[in-house]
């Protein structure tokens, strides 16, 4: 790898900038955190579809 | 002689790109009828791309059909991933889920792979539309990725269809490896006895309408996903629509993915896939995978430490909430057998597993509207 000044490092496919690795952290910070958000608030509907359907069927 | 060129006009125009190429559907078309990985995409996949990459080749260009079922199937709105989501809903029996509702964090911590494989790729080097394309190969969901790179307009999108589906039949590989890298014998060999709640029929009704509400509401580009999975979802579990189910899981579901691989191969024409890029992709397709499965059992250990003994999770049953169903689902049962043979951990790992199927649509939808705020 190359240092450039304009580039936090020159990688395999391009330029690599400081940026570019914040923002990819970034990312992954928000996309799981999204995930898991949706992913509990469905968990929540569940159990609370459970507990009031629970007679229904009979 | 000149009268008689009209003959050899193809074969002047080989050049070793194609060939490459040729043997690459021929690989992919072995793999599919020898090996038995993922017929039904590899297949088509091979054939399409060994139409696309004969020289002059008439199903290219303004009046070719691959080209025109490319433009109309995908590049307009994506209709053929999407169509094949409404199949694939009405298969998912959400039962297992719905009775065991804690599988669902699974299905989110599974998606990890996707994530850190963005990561990677930024620091290879790739722009960031095509590292968030590359990063989805680990939503373990063929429609998903074909969806998000064509979206995203990736450079990579031949590739990215084929990491994806490749990597989907290579599970019973890929996971255990994967798996045993950061667990024990004696987590592996952890008991959960299956003690369901019952599910009402209510509770199946409502479920799909209140995920695409949830889910279009947090990522309102996940509807489309979210929304034609769980549409098929609602058609099975009405009840009153039972011829509509049985079409949609059985013809529609067979016709889309006929058409599905032969089109995506549009995507593998020999100018834009016979490049190095190409391999670091399905380099990191594999990486995505492996993450995908270690996210979901670091994610099982870390909620042991705070589970009683008698509840503790397998950390297994945590890598099966990829999005791979079921396969993945059958890879858990087998492992946990093998460790103990009373250990059935197969209703557990199929609530995760299609715990998955959410996640990673969710993780789809959410990239997207990453992608749009990154004005990317």
């Amino acid at each position: 790898m190359r240092w450039n000044f304009l580039a936090a490092f020159q990688s395999v496919m391009g330029p690599v900038r400081g940026g570019d690795i914040s923002q990819a952290f970034g990312l992954m910070g928000k996309g799981m955190v999204g995930i898991f958000i949706v992913m509990l608030l469905i968990y929540l509907v569940i159990v609370i579809l459970n507990k009031t359907t629970k007679n229904s069927d009979k | 002689m000149d009268q008689f060129s009209f003959l050899i006009s193809g074969v002047s125009h080989i050049d070793w790109k194609m060939a490459v190429m040729w043997a690459i559907g021929g690989l992919l078309i072995w793999l599919a009828v020898k090996k038995d990985y993922e017929p039904s995409l590899l297949l088509p996949m091979g054939f399409g791309a060994i139409l696309v990459n004969l020289p002059l080749s008439g199903v290219l260009g303004d009046s070719g059909i691959i080209q025109w079922l490319f433009r109309v199937g995908i590049e307009a709105s994506e209709a053929m991933p999407l169509l094949l989501f409404v199949g694939i809903g009405a298969m998912i029996d959400f039962g297992p889920l719905l009775s065991n509702p804690r599988m669902l964090l699974f299905g989110g911590a599974a998606q990890f792979g996707i994530f850190f494989t963005i990561v990677l790729a930024v620091l290879l080097g790739f722009p960031m539309k095509d590292a968030m394309s590359a990063g989805i190969i680990g939503a373990a969901d063929g429609p998903t990725s074909i969806l998000v790179s064509q979206a995203l307009d990736s450079s990579y999108k031949g590739a990215i269809a084929v990491a994806a589906y490749s990597y989907m039949a290579l599970v019973p590989i890929i996971q255990p490896m994967a798996i045993r890298m950061v667990t024990s014998h004696k987590e592996r060999a952890i008991r959960m006895p299956y003690r369901p709640d019952s599910v009402s029929k209510t509770t199946k009704i409502l479920f799909p309408i209140i995920v695409t509400l949830i889910a279009g509401l947090i990522a309102p580009d996940s509807i489309a996903l979210v929304g034609f999975l769980m549409f098929g979802n609602l058609i099975r579990e009405c009840g009153r629509l039972e011829s509509l189910s049985q079409t949609a899981q059985g013809p529609l579901a067979n016709l889309i993915t006929i058409f599905l691989g032969i089109t995506v191969a549009f995507q593998m024409r020999a100018e834009a896939f016979v490049k190095w890029d190409t391999l670091l992709i399905m380099a990191l397709g594999f990486v995505a995978f492996v993450f995908d499965s270690v996210g979901g059992v670091l994610f099982a250990k870390l909620m042991n430490l705070f589970l009683p003994k008698e509840k503790k999770v397998n950390p297994m049953v945590g890598a099966a909430g990829i999005s791979a169903f079921p396969m993945s689902a059958r890879v858990i049962q087998k492992m946990g057998l093998a460790e103990d043979n009373q250990n059935h951990l197969l209703m557990h790992a199929t609530g995760a597993n299609v715990a998955g199927q959410i996640g990673s649509v969710v993780a789809g939808g959410i990239i997207l509207s990453l992608a749009k705020h990154m004005a990317l």
